[in-house]
């Protein structure tokens, strides 16, 4: 039986004295929803603990509360993730935020669950460092949210996702106990296995992370930003494909469809492309004498696919202007529709017009506007679907059309997520992606570590429902 | 209290703006309150969604709606921060007068004294004589109250009238806001003002009619603003000039929404960029200028900063102040409203004067309402090491000594 709130409350107050528990319906609202914002589940209570060592007493004395406990960092999940979804306590680790250590000899540092991925980079830079997972939350997210959710970025086409960069994580289980997998020097740290793998991408479903070891680069000496304009899919897919096939292999591959770009365009930080044209933006970095004698070849990938249109450069302020369009383009859709929601598919990049026109005719036949600005490199397709939340009928249409595009999506070798991760949103999609066999094992994890799902329950697996 | 005109509890419910705001959260890096309690109530995010909430009739009006509403600084930087332009400082407008009226927010009585004296300048100006003169000797009026050399008597539109009369400039034509604190207390600033302004060619008006611009009113949710942006209009829209300006970036805000869209409201140091204004000598001076860029100029007016060939031509050695775009704490009246927060938030901004190199060293800005900030950091106890605090255009001042 979940303990009701009156009995709930003084028990949370008993576990973090020194934190916050918060109970009122306006101090729960804020709570209710992450960053698909017309999606809300109140809480029953959030707690802020005052720092790590109030988020274990926190963790060790959680599984007697007998309601949901959900981890949140700073709540820009897409997915649904941060959200009680079966009512409960949200955890907010917006305390734990101590970068502890810089090793710059070590290219490694340790630093608490609740640290904005960018004042992680900040900090790096006097060092000559950085890490190179950029989602474009990354003024604002936590590595936290990162590692549980895997996160990718612009970038992540040639440095790899998170979990590339995660060297150990400490994690407390609700049993009460403290693990830490693998560790500064990587690895597997004290076990046979290696078991941080099963947490990065976990979305709080087995654990409260309190701290990583994370993995870092020194900064390259050079980048080279591209910008190209192209007339059709066609001759833009050749060339993605030309640039993921040429040795100078590019840091980033991005791409803006027409529709996105005519929005840029009628906004105020229109930067004059021509509205009807497919954009891609890609990046390469390095020693300067490697990466300058590769411009050259870069350019005419983008030239002999059909850009007639190729700007390029080196000089920051000049980069920044490249990147415009495609930085504006996300937080543009705020004005031009109440709600949207993303999707986050993975597609293999051979597939990449033939999905566009399927995703384009679904969306028209259904008037839902289709916007898409996304990971080329990755054949990560982010599709943003425009709609109203308060029009009846509205969110149905665009989770018919979402259904649809998964399983086009899955009969051309692809699947569900690429960097968002699962949540409760995409969780009704996951027996078409798995067959029973996998989705036995996905079960046999939290089981595991969670045993009665008390842990962020239904998120992932629709089923997974914490029966106390 | 005057209250013309409609009243924001029965203005048409603005809930519908709060729609576009897409719950990204980049806002969240920017928003100093929620920084210093990293509760997401306490975040531009969480107010947009209590209000709105609330407005729907989803949750109930509750004290920590009040709370919330009450802790946000008004600074603006979440509207930078947005990609969506979600209006957020109108939204809190409405919101803080709609609070006020409804008895749930209740403003310093400070301030409901202030709010109340600068809808009459002259008064006003009677009134703070003596502050005038305190001012000179340097005794402790109030921890926020900084020592100066205003004109006790004089009143800055005089001033001007005798100075364009001497020197005759034939340049450009600019109004002058000289506001009401600015006028009351700080009219040092103001002559200063003047000065740099004719010494550069330009020929500076200054209408005897104009009075409030309202920031104050905005700020604390104290009444309505129409009759006051209506008598600036008819002050200031009848004079043929390029510009009306404004020397304290708050003012120049409002300043700027009350004029708009017929006359073009600026502010004067961006106004002197494009003049490149007269170089000060200062020679072998070790002093450094670390420049503090205010919210209302850089978040609110949306400008990029203070023009770098402005702050050449001081003469001194200048760098930004670390986190030059950050809130001080001040908001315009939250250092009275709500000191222990601006307090601390001052700490970690103010900081960095402990060790900066320099000798003096200054700290530069260009609204008085942030200099009576950065002045407090010194009588609280913050930095324990002396340095000035002075708005840029007293170092463009052809007057004023050097290393001051
Ligand atoms: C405008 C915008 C752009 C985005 N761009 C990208 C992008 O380019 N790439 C990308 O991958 N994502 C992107 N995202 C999605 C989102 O930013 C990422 O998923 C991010 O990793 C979430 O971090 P967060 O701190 O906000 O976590 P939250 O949203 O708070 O939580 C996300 C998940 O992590 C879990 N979690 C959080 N902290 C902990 C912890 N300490 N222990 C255990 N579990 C925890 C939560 O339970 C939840 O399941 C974007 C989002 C927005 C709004
Ligand atoms: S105005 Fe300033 S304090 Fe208020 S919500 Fe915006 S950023 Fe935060
Ligand atoms: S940045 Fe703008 S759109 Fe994003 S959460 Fe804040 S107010 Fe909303």
């Amino acid at each position: 039986m979940p303990a009701p709130t009156s009995a709930l409350l003084p028990r949370l107050h008993a576990l973090v004295p020194r934190g916050r528990v918060f109970s009122s319906p306006a101090q729960l609202a804020g709570y209710a929803s992450d960053a698909l914002g017309y999606k809300s589940y109140t809480p029953d209570a959030v707690v802020l603990p005052a720092d790590a060592e109030e988020l274990a007493a926190f963790m060790q004395g959680a599984r007697s509360l007998g309601v949901p406990v959900i981890l949140r960092g700073a709540g820009t999940s897409l997915s649904g993730g941060p959200v009680a979804a079966q009512g409960g306590v949200v955890v907010h680790t917006s305390s734990l935020k101590a970068i502890r250590s810089i090793s710059p000899d070590g290219f490694w540092c340790e630093v608490e669950c609740g640290v904005p991925l960018n004042t992680l980079d900040a900090a790096l830079k006097p060092h000559g460092l950085f890490y190179p997972p950029d989602p474009s939350s990354g003024p604002v997210c936590t590595l936290g949210g990162n590692v549980a959710t895997n996160a990718g970025g612009a970038h992540c086409f040639r440095y790899g996702v998170t979990s590339n960069y995660v060297l150990g994580v400490e994690a407390l289980l609700l049993d009460g106990s403290l693990h830490r997998f693998g560790g500064p020097a990587g690895g597997r740290g004290h076990w046979r296995e290696d078991w941080k793998r099963f947490m990065i991408g976990s979305e709080g479903t087995l654990a409260a992370f309190t701290r990583f070891w994370l993995r870092l680069l020194p900064l390259p000496e050079k980048v080279w930003t591209f910008r190209a304009t192209y007339p059709d899919l066609r001759s833009i897919e050749a060339a993605i494909h030309g640039l993921v096939a040429h040795s100078a292999y590019p840091a980033a591959i991005e791409m803006l469809d027409p529709r996105a770009v005519t929005i840029v365009e009628n906004s105020p930080m229109a930067v004059g492309l021509p509205r009807d044209s497919f954009l891609l933006l890609t990046e390469i970095d390095g020693p300067a004498p490697l990466v300058d004698a590769r411009v050259e070849p870069i350019a005419e990938i983008l030239r002999s696919t059909g850009s007639n249109d190729v700007a390029f450069s080196d000089q920051d302020h000049l980069r920044q202007k490249l990147w415009k369009a495609r930085k504006a383009a996300g937080g543009l859709l705020g004005q031009i529709s109440p709600d949207f929601l993303v999707q986050d598919a993975v597609i293999p990049k051979r597939a990449l017009a033939d999905i566009l026109q399927f995703l384009y005719d679904e969306a028209d036949a259904a008037s839902i506007p289709a916007v898409n600005l996304f990971h080329a490199g990755d054949g990560n397709l982010h599709p943003n679907f425009l709609f109203d939340s308060r029009k009846p009928g509205d969110l149905e249409k665009v989770e018919l059309i979402s259904a649809r595009l998964m399983q086009r999506v899955l009969d051309a070798g692809g699947t569900l997520s690429g960097e968002h991760g699962i949540g409760n949103d995409k969780a009704a999609y996951m027996p078409l992606v798995f067959g029973p066999d996998s989705l036995r094992l996905q079960w046999a994890v939290p089981a595991a570590f969670n045993p009665a799902h008390q842990l962020n329950p239904l998120k992932v697996l629709t089923a997974r429902r914490f029966t106390p | 209290m005057p209250t013309d005109t409609p009243s924001a509890a029965s203005a048409p419910n603005p809930a519908a703006a709060f729609s576009n705001c897409t719950h990204c959260g980049f806002c969240l890096a920017a928003c100093p309150t929620y920084q210093l309690s990293g509760d997401e109530n306490n975040s531009p995010r969480g107010r947009l969604r209590l209000w709105s909430e609330e407005a729907a009739g989803r949750i109930p009006e509750d004290p920590w709606t009040d709370f919330y509403t009450a802790e946000c600084i008004g600074c603006l930087a979440c509207e930078s921060a947005c990609p969506a332009n979600v209006p957020y400082g109108r939204l809190f407008e409405h919101t803080r007068q709609a609070h006020v009226e409804a008895g749930r927010f209740s403003p310093h009585p400070l301030l409901r004294l202030a709010a109340a004296a600068v809808r009459h300048p002259r008064l006003l100006n009677l009134a703070l004589l003596p502050a005038r003169i305190l001012r000179w000797t340097g005794l402790p009026l109030h921890r926020l109250l900084f020592r100066g050399s205003p004109p006790v008597l004089q009143s800055t539109a005089s001033y001007a009238r005798a100075l364009m009369e001497r020197h005759r400039p034939t340049g450009p034509r600019v109004a002058l806001l000289t506001g009401c604190l600015m006028e009351g207390l700080f009219r040092e600033i103001n002559a200063a003002t003047v000065r740099v302004l004719i010494e550069n060619n330009v020929q500076v008006f200054i209408p005897e009619s104009q009075g409030c611009c309202g920031a104050f009113h905005e700020h604390t949710g104290l009444g309505n603003t129409a009759s006051l942006h209506e008598a600036n209009r008819r002050a200031f829209q009848p004079l043929d000039v390029d510009a009306v300006l404004s020397n304290s970036a708050g003012c120049g805000y409002a300043l700027a929404r009350s004029l708009a869209p017929d006359t073009p409201a600026r502010d004067v140091l961006s106004f002197l960029g494009d003049l490149r204004p007269i170089q000060r000598a200062r020679p072998s001076s070790n002093a450094r200028l670390y420049v503090d860029l205010p919210c209302h100029l850089v978040h609110g007016q949306k400008e990029p900063g203070i023009p770098a060939s402005v702050l050449d031509a001081t003469g001194y050695q200048w760098e930004l102040a670390p986190n030059a775009r950050d809130c001080c704490g001040s908001g315009g009246v939250y250092n009275i409203q709500e000191p222990e927060n601006a307090r601390t938030i001052l700490a970690s901004k103010s900081a960095f004067l402990n060790t900066a190199q320099g000798d003096p060293v200054i700290l530069g800005t260009s609204n008085h309402v942030c200099m009576m900030q950065w002045h407090s950091a010194a009588t609280s106890g913050l930095v324990h090491r002396p340095y000035l605090v002075r708005h840029i255009l007293q170092l463009l001042d052809p007057l004023s000594p050097s290393d001051t």
